[in-house]
């Protein structure tokens, strides 16, 4: 049985400092078979400084909101079920799915409404035997921008570990892997408007409060497990230690933008304090326990908007 | 509509993270990018504000008009860093109706900025309100995780050398300087139909002719630094006397 909630969300942004020790989480590459390369970002202030890719981030959040989803009841397409990146564009070639359209898709799979998919438009071969293909397309609710390090908060050590070859002749192998520590700026978006919606168009595909609220919900799990329970490359071995997390959880109410402000900035959180009033609210926390308790919170107490161009009187917003 | 009275207005964004907007003809293998969006990307985004705002009707008969038509000028950042970021790309191939995930390498530079950057529209005052809650609203340049929030909306006109021009328009004494500039897309005209850049509504209309063209633009930035993979570019304005 679900709660009834009392906060409508638009639109929410999470803006943070997370501490991980000891990570490999998003990396460059490798040079030949011995060295891994750490990824780096160039700043503005002319420091370079160690990332870590929002790609890698995304893709954690899109597993664990499967788990969420089907747990909830919240149907997925075949190709989600299988965990296939691709999502929707992964069935388009199956006869059953050639005429589907965006409202379809996002009735039928509660991944593709989260995460978006691209289906690309195809013209008529007639060499090839194949059909003109129309565009579907729905941008991901949920994105997450580059954790940068603070550059007098982000260290590395480089470790020298040792691997078996393949063969017996090959030996043993040196492998360089780069371990790093630091605090990170990172910035989450999450459209919650956007649930159930055709968000090119803007027409709502999903009219039931119920059936966007598990979907919401889902959502609003897995952000709060990937920030508590990091995960991304090298995990394996080298499950980053998470030693803190401060920020601000900002919610906007009614149609407008969540703002970001970068956790690079010393006082992100006071900047985006003062922003608050009117449909903006502004959750900050200095600790993991402060974050978990305010995602419970929103959890519970939280619903999605619809978007402006469906208005209707919503009996959330007026309480919100 | 030709009647009302027309005044700058002016859009602060702050780019919280790093972002990343693709030059035209660039590889999505090797993909370049500009400092700041270019004019075609600010008029697309605030069709796309104007669409969750106010639904298609209303953008298409009473926003689209101005929009396609505005003059639009864009302060870049006072510091842009570039940095070339490496990434996996996955291309999924079926064959014998088996696919294969096949994996490869894609470049892609990726900018963080110091300093607000500022868009520039030259609108009918009458329409301010709408117009400031179409900027207002735009939460993001190029792809969708360069993450914008704007800080404020004003009344004020542009510093001209402080702002992208097309290469073309620059005086000589300009052209001298060693000022960074890329191809961005910009409407092909002020008489771009509705039909021609908003590819969902509808059959798109083939009029034969792009509903863009592409002009070398040069940003009032200056670089200051290249190390391998990075480049950092500094704002410094053009001079007064070069300019249009």
């Amino acid at each position: 049985m679900l709660d009834t909630p009392t906060l409508a969300i638009y639109e929410l942004s999470v803006n943070v400092r997370v501490s991980w020790q000891a990570h490999s989480l998003s990396n460059a590459g490798t040079e030949g078979s011995n060295r891994l390369m750490p990824r780096r970002q160039l700043l503005a202030d002319g420091s370079v400084t160690d990332a870590c890719s929002g790609s890698i981030a995304k893709h954690h959040h899109a597993v664990l909101l499967a788990e969420y989803l089907a747990a909830s009841g919240v149907p997925l397409c075949p190709a989600c079920q299988q965990r296939d990146g691709r999502r929707a564009a992964a069935l388009v070639e199956r006869p059953e799915y050639k005429n589907i359209s965006v409202e379809q898709i996002l009735r039928s799979c509660g991944l593709c409404d989260a995460h978006g998919f691209l289906v690309t438009a195809k013209n008529a071969s007639k060499a090839q035997g194949t059909e003109a293909r129309q565009r579907l397309t729905k941008h991901s609710l949920v994105e997450f921008s580059f954790a940068l390090g603070l550059p007098e908060r982000a260290h590395e050590t480089q470790h020298l570990f040792t691997r078996v070859g393949d063969s017996k002749e090959e030996g043993q192998m040196l492998m360089k892997m780069p371990a790093r520590s630091g605090d990170y700026a990172l910035a989450v978006r999450y459209m919650s408007a956007g649930i159930g919606v055709d968000t090119d168009r803007w027409r709502v595909a999903i009219e039931d409060d119920g059936l966007r609220l598990s979907r919401h919900r889902a959502i609003l799990a897995a952000l709060r497990d990937t920030l508590l329970s990091p995960d991304g490359a090298m995990t394996a071995t080298m499950l980053p230690h998470l030693t803190g997390l401060r920020g601000a959880i900002v919610v906007r109410s009614a149609v407008g933008r969540a703002p970001l402000y970068s956790a690079l900035v010393q006082d992100f959180v006071e900047r985006l304090c003062a922003m608050e009033g009117g449909s903006l609210l502004v959750f900050p926390f200095e600790t993991i326990d402060a974050f978990h308790a305010i995602m419970e919170h929103l959890l519970t107490a939280s619903a999605p908007s619809l978007p402006a161009s469906h208005r209707k009187p919503h009996l959330l917003e007026e309480h919100s | 509509m030709n009647e009302a009275p027309l005044g700058w207005l002016a859009a602060e964004y702050h780019l919280p993270a790093t972002y990343s907007c693709r030059l035209p003809f660039s590889s999505p293998h090797s993909a370049l990018i500009s400092p700041a969006p270019g004019p075609a990307t600010v008029r697309l985004a605030l069709v796309r504000s104007g669409l969750e705002l106010f639904g298609r009707d209303t953008v298409r008969d009473a926003l689209f008009p101005w929009l396609r038509a505005a003059s639009v000028l864009i302060c870049p950042p006072e510091r842009v860093a570039l940095s070339e970021q490496v990434m996996r790309a996955y291309k999924a191939e079926a064959e014998h109706g088996q696919v294969i995930l096949g994996e490869s390498v894609v470049y892609r530079q990726m900018a963080h900025a110091h300093g607000a950057m500022t868009v520039y529209l030259h609108v009918p005052l009458p329409q301010r309100e709408t117009l400031e809650a179409l900027l207002r609203n735009i939460g993001y340049w190029g792809q969708a995780s360069s993450f914008a929030t704007c800080l404020q909306v004003n009344e004020r006109a542009p510093k001209p050398t402080e702002c992208a021009w097309p290469l073309r328009s620059l005086g000589e004494e300009n052209l001298l300087r060693p000022y960074f500039c890329c191809v961005h897309s910009e409407f092909r005209d002020a008489r771009v139909a509705w039909e021609e850049v908003v590819p969902f509504d509808g059959p798109r209309r083939r009029s034969g002719r792009s509903p863009f063209k592409m002009e070398v633009y040069a940003w009032p930035l200056q670089m200051v630094r290249q190390d391998g993979p990075h480049t950092l570019l500094r704002r410094t304005p053009f001079r007064e006397n070069g300019l249009p």
